[in-house]
């Protein structure tokens, strides 16, 4: 039964190995959706393209309906399944920090591998500001550490928080997808952009 | 649009399915027969007596113990503050609660240790954690802890410090036997108890 690593039932390596050969598909995936395109990217933030809201939704609830269901077989036990903690104050810093340099750098860190892997300067650009702002920050770490680490709530489900089973979340996850698929649309015909 | 009518058709009804089951049927981990018997092997069910006796000292609010004996045998002596959830009735909708939280440090407890240990097996091919046994049952707690025997004089000194810890154990949970000879030992506090059900680690890492 998953998860295959912490159950030890394939060693480290070939996590890695995994990993690997999942991370190529990844970047194949994102190459032939267009992500290595930043003004196709930045799209998003104008409304002429939703292609990164998409595709990232997609897969968002193609995954969550794959462990739920994996769950419900006996196939993996989501309780050892990692989860990032919750830092709220850091998550809403990161985040914002995070999107400002979305919208002016055209990437995100995925998609500047990306679009790099296949030749694009802009991308290499970014990605020098990328490893910049992560030595920059590990250099600089105690000065943000208070910040950091402030507001920590655990590893919270908001499927908890708001007291309903991760299936009925679920599904009510899936409406607002596929709602905001529909707004996405209705703004790539409201705001077209001819050649981008 | 229509690759988004395509989607939609694929994904709300495995959301309507998803959302219609039970919601311990989705998240609930249940162990294999093979991990079970790993777990049983490595006797990580059990809790040490002098931990027990040292968390009733305290009165430790967290511990709860269980008595999986009969009614009739827990009417007739029962250890304190515990609570009586006969062995048949374990499976029962009212005990749910109590045998499958976070909160409290659960102990079974039987006449010696095979009915407790019958409780944790099914507990925790549940997927219950935090529910233990009490290593060698009532049995043991009354011939070791509740009466101790005073160590023969070329004894190691942890033998006679935990004779001194339940001796006046004993004597604060209301046991027989206690001579106060040597009053001005210090008592060695006995070790709290290895809560180490978890076995798995979680992995770390992110994105």
């Amino acid at each position: 039964m998953g998860p295959l690593a912490p159950n030890e039932l394939i060693s480290e390596n070939t996590n890695f190995l995994l990993a690997f050969f999942i991370g190529i598909a990844f970047g194949w995936v994102l190459e032939s959706s267009g992500f290595s395109s930043s003004r196709k990217l930045a799209g998003i933030f104008y409304g002429y393209d939703a292609v990164v809201l998409k595709v990232f939704f997609t897969a968002a609830i193609t995954a969550m309906l794959g462990l739920l269901f994996m769950s419900l077989f006996g196939w993996i036990d989501l309780s050892l399944v990692y989860v990032n903690p919750t830092y709220l104050s850091s998550a809403i810093v990161g985040g914002v920090v995070m999107g400002v340099g979305f919208i002016m750098g055209g990437f995100c860190p995925g998609t500047s591998f990306c679009g790099a892997a296949i030749g694009k300067i802009d991308a290499m650009v970014f990605i020098a500001g990328l490893f910049i702002g992560v030595y920059g920050f590990a250099f600089t770490y105690g000065w943000w550490e208070k910040l950091y680490l402030a507001n920590y709530l655990g590893e919270p489900k908001v499927s908890e928080k708001l007291g309903m089973s991760d299936g009925l979340f679920g599904l009510f996850m899936i409406l607002a997808a596929l709602g905001m698929f529909i707004v996405a649309e209705w703004a790539e015909k409201k705001f077209p952009r001819e050649e981008y | 649009m229509k690759q988004l009518k395509l989607l939609a058709l694929f994904v709300i009804p495995l959301g309507i399915i998803i959302a219609a089951v039970p919601a311990d049927r989705v998240s609930q981990s249940r162990l294999s027969p093979a991990e079970l018997l790993q777990e049983a092997g490595a006797g990580v069910q059990f809790i040490a007596p002098d931990a027990v006796a040292d968390l009733l000292v305290q009165k430790d609010p967290s511990l709860r113990l269980i008595d999986v004996r009969t009614p009739e045998e827990f009417d007739a002596y029962s250890m304190p503050g515990a609570i009586n959830i006969p062995l048949s009735s374990l499976l029962a909708e009212e005990y749910r609660d109590v045998l499958n939280q976070d909160a409290y440090l659960n102990v079974f407890y039987s006449n010696g240790s095979v009915y407790a240990n019958q409780a944790w097996m099914i507990t925790r091919q549940l997927g219950y954690e935090n529910n233990f046994v009490l290593e060698g049952g009532l049995n043991y707690w009354f011939g070791n802890i509740l009466s101790p025997r005073e160590p023969s004089q070329t004894s190691p000194d942890d033998e006679f410090a935990r004779y001194d810890f339940r001796k006046s154990a004993a004597a604060a949970l209301g046991g027989g036997g206690v001579v106060s000879t040597d009053a001005g030992t210090p008592v060695v506090k006995a070790a709290k108890p290895a809560v180490t059900a978890k076995a798995k680690k979680k992995p770390s890492g992110g994105c």
